[in-house]
């Protein structure tokens, strides 16, 4: 419990420190609305040719920009932030001073940056899925409702784990910022659902990179396409990729420890 | 002698956006904002003659930096007239820029990944400098500094002292007339200072070039340098004989030594300046240094025992507390 | 002239030299920018799958010709962004460049360039894997092949002079990453870079003929794509000569202003 509680006070540290950048604010607006602008052309302008694809609908897909607009607002705020202070720390050698305090270092590491205005995104993207249920007629029901919500959970889960994989391997590698810049490209696939890739780029988008769960699946559980099936697959991913997640970072951690005594 | 360097009355002030804390100025600040004028270079003038060293001198943010950029054309003065070899530098036409050069201590030229070499052949095009006489500079500065091991390595691999001399050799290979050298020793170690300096009262001594220097190492100047010029918030406060300027206005010695016991009574020697751990500095009137250190020697189980002359900062804080007395 | 052809070669052979110590980097760089036309790619052939095997004129084996000579049109496309101009007045390199008698966007120029040589190299194993996947419909005539050729550079040098344009505004302000933000989401509309310029409505093709963006990005890879009448071929590098030539004129004159003010002010 000690722990949450460091982890609590490092977010409020990171709040604090956000409202000294007012200014940042407004540039986020922007940029925000220029995404959005550009994603409703780029949907604009498939809709103009077709009234579906690979299954879905206008208004569905709008969903899914929805979600996509969401989770990408909470990874760049809460996720990327840490992770990107993390590979900084273990590549200069200043990890020290986060395993040296008594919590939980991968709570801790994982919790030391918030960056407050990115979640103009989030809000943005709840209000374009709004407008995508009211344009599908949704009705509140209580299964879809914890099954959109515990899918969108899974799916940050899963993207967090990801991403510290990957960031866990500068302790061996210590270039992996290029990586980094990798995800950023692929996550922008999560804008489309899944299922109108290629076999081979679906796979890699669902279990090399856990895009489809992150933004497909939630979409999916919104538009009453969740299967049990998918929500246990999810649920058993997230477990998995946890378990490696947290070896990979111990491991590393040991080997960081082991070098710089 | 014409002079080469010329300079009358310049000056450079900046305006500033002044700002007070709190929200309210800073809201207040968003329609109406006042500015405050900064003198940076506030009239100075001196002349320096062809193959003169000239030590420029003055504390943190004196000016000094601010008159280098004026001289080399990168900063347009906001009054008063700068000549150099009859060029307006403002103006930085190619063939000024050909006969000078600047090297900043704290700035780097040279391609991080590559070996010198590679970065000198760039230094060839970009100054057009015919092949043959390219290669007969290069070799001779890399004769001089002793860097015929390392030309061959990426820059990146060098230590600090080493990458500064590559990057003299890399600022100078067009032979300039001019050398504007802005603390080029800062950070070095005692040894490659000196190296340095050598090096740099060679080219002197070579090619008759004309060189203004900016260094916080008073062992830098003395090396190289007869006249100094001391400016101190813009304005010009000596202008003169290097000799006279220490003689005058530095009268102690600071000396620092490793003590076991560092309990002593130290008083009978000179001012204890400061005591980190087992090491002493202290402040001794310059005609006694040499007698007390001999007797720190003889009474006292002293280490790492180091004699040097006061801070330049202190000499100039000397000169700027007598001047501004004269001045009243 | 001799002394700036020298220049030229001896600042891309440093560029190569130096972009060569960093294979994996520049290939991870490069990877990293595939993603976006890929998606782009599998979107607009599902559609074209869906209405029968056209949209807007392409095929999905012509979609896949535009997207994979997009990515190398793409790395043409790379200069120096405001971001950077910001960067490296910050860090005292402008300063630096103004010591040197050439002028510094001569060696912006030639940097890239010189880049560029590394950044092909690096991308035909790529477009090679993409082809295999893909299944580009392409068959350019040697012709074509000529103009593309030289598009290509064009379209470098005028992305250089536009984003130089934006970068110049650093030296005024250095609170301008919205406005830098809106320009590139105008690009990406307004280029052929999100969609084939066919696939837009028509008053946004019509648009597009009167800026920069499509000249520095659609056409070429229309010139190798699409089946451009010879005429139009001409016309389009017409229009870039005339990009450069009244490029170079406004840089040129803007850039005396804002060295003036970077002398009053900073250095």
């Amino acid at each position: 419990m000690q722990g949450f509680k460091l982890a609590f006070n490092y977010l409020r540290i990171g709040i604090m420190n956000e409202f000294q950048y007012r200014a940042n604010l407004y540039i986020q607006i922007l940029q925000t609305f220029i995404a959005l602008a550009t994603g409703l052309i780029g949907l604009n302008l498939v809709f103009n040719q077709v009234t579906e694809l690979g299954g879905w609908n206008k208004a569905e897909l709008l969903a899914v920009m929805g979600v996509f607009t969401v989770t990408g607002g909470f990874i760049r705020a809460a996720i990327q932030p840490n992770m990107e202070r993390l590979m900084d720390e273990i590549r200069e050698g200043t990890l020290d001073y986060a395993l040296t305090k008594p919590a939980d270092a991968q709570l801790l590491v994982s919790v030391r940056e918030f960056r407050l205005w990115q979640m103009v995104d989030v809000v943005t993207g709840v209000i374009v899925m709004i407008v995508a249920l009211s344009q599908l007629d949704w009705f509140v029901d209580f299964w879809s409702v914890l099954g959109f919500f515990s899918a969108l959970f899974l799916g940050a889960i899963m993207i967090y784990c990801f991403w510290l994989i990957i960031t866990s391997t500068a302790f061996w590698f210590v270039r992996v910022n290029e990586i980094a810049n990798l995800f950023e490209g692929l996550y922008a696939a999560g804008r489309w659902p899944v299922d109108i890739y290629p076999n081979w780029l679906r796979y890699g988008l669902t279990f090399l990179v856990p895009v489809a769960f992150a933004v497909t699946v939630p979409a999916q559980a919104l538009t009453g396409r969740l299967t049990l099936q998918t929500w246990f697959g999810a649920l058993a991913l997230t477990v998995t990729l946890f378990i490696v997640a947290r070896t990979v970072w111990k491991v590393g951690v040991k080997n960081y420890s082991g070098a710089s005594a | 002698m014409p002079s080469v360097i010329s300079i009358s009355k310049l000056a450079k002030h900046y305006q500033v956006p002044e700002r007070e804390a709190g929200l309210k100025a800073a809201a207040k600040g968003l329609f109406k904002r006042t500015y405050k004028t900064v003198k940076a270079v506030d009239g100075i003038s001196f002349e320096i003659q062809p193959g003169e060293v000239v030590g420029f001198l003055g504390p943190n943010g004196a000016g000094k930096t601010t008159t280098l950029k004026m001289l080399s054309g990168l900063l347009h003065p906001t009054s008063g007239g700068a000549s150099v070899l009859d060029y307006e530098p403002a103006k930085r036409p190619h063939d000024y820029l050909r006969q000078i050069t600047l090297v900043m201590g704290n700035r780097n030229q040279l391609s991080w990944d590559l070996p010198a070499l590679d970065s000198f052949d760039l230094q060839r095009a970009i100054y057009g400098i015919p092949t043959e006489d390219f290669k007969r500079t290069r070799d001779e500065f890399i004769e001089l500094l002793d860097l015929k091991e390392l030309v061959q390595k990426p820059v990146r691999n060098l230590s600090l002292g080493e990458r500064m001399k590559m990057e003299i050799v890399g600022a100078l290979l067009h032979k300039p007339k001019i050398l504007f050298l802005d603390e080029p020793t800062l950070g070095l170690d005692v040894t490659m200072q000196k190296r340095i300096r050598t090096f740099v009262a060679e080219y002197n001594k070579r090619y008759g070039a004309t060189v203004l220097l900016t260094s916080h190492y008073m062992a830098d100047v003395e090396a190289l340098c007869k006249r100094v010029i001391v400016i101190h918030h813009g304005q010009l406060l000596f202008d003169g004989d290097l000799a006279a300027l220490v003689e005058k206005f530095s009268a102690f010695k600071t000396v620092g030594f490793t003590l076991d016991n560092p309990a002593t009574d130290l008083s009978q020697y000179g001012d204890v300046v400061s005591i980190d751990g087992s090491r002493v500095t202290m402040r001794v009137p310059k005609e006694k240094a040499s007698a007390v250190t001999s007797r720190l020697l003889n009474d006292l189980a002293v280490d790492d025992l180091t004699v040097e002359a006061a801070p330049i900062e202190d000499v100039i804080e000397s000169v700027f507390s007598v001047k501004k007395e004269a001045m009243e | 002239m001799k002394r700036y052809f020298d220049y030229y070669t001896s600042m891309m052979k440093f560029s190569v030299m130096e972009q060569w110590q960093y294979p994996v980097a520049n290939y991870f760089y490069m990877i990293g920018m595939l993603a976006e036309p890929v998606i782009y790619m599998v979107v607009w052939s599902a559609v074209a799958n869906q209405q029968g095997g056209t949209v807007g004129g392409y095929t999905p084996g012509s979609l896949a010709a535009y997207y994979i000579v997009w990515t190398l049109v793409r790395q043409m496309n790379i200069a120096f962004t405001p971001y950077g101009w910001e960067w490296r007045i910050r860090q005292g390199r402008l300063s630096m460049s103004l010591l040197r008698p050439i002028h510094p966007l001569h060696e912006d120029v030639a940097f890239f360039a010189g880049w560029k040589v590394v950044m092909i190299i690096l991308w035909i194993p790529l477009a090679l894997a993409l082809s295999l996947i893909f299944k580009p419909d392409l068959h350019p005539t040697l012709l074509e092949g000529v103009v593309f050729f030289v598009a290509i550079w064009m379209a470098y040098l005028i992305r250089t002079i536009t984003l130089s344009l934006l970068g110049m505004v650093t030296f005024w302000t250095t609170r301008v990453s919205a406005l830098f933000e809106l320009y590139f989401a105008a690009e990406l509309i307004l280029s052929g870079r999100l969609v084939p310029l066919s696939l837009m409505p028509e008053a946004v093709q019509k648009a597009a003929w009167f800026f920069p963006f499509r000249w520095a990005f659609g056409y070429p890879i229309e010139v190798l794509v699409g089946n451009m009448p010879t005429n139009d071929l001409f016309i389009g590098l017409g229009m870039q000569f005339a990009w450069v030539f009244f490029g170079v004129v406004v840089v040129s004159q803007i850039w005396k202003v804002a060295i003036r003010r970077f002398s009053a002010v900073g250095g």
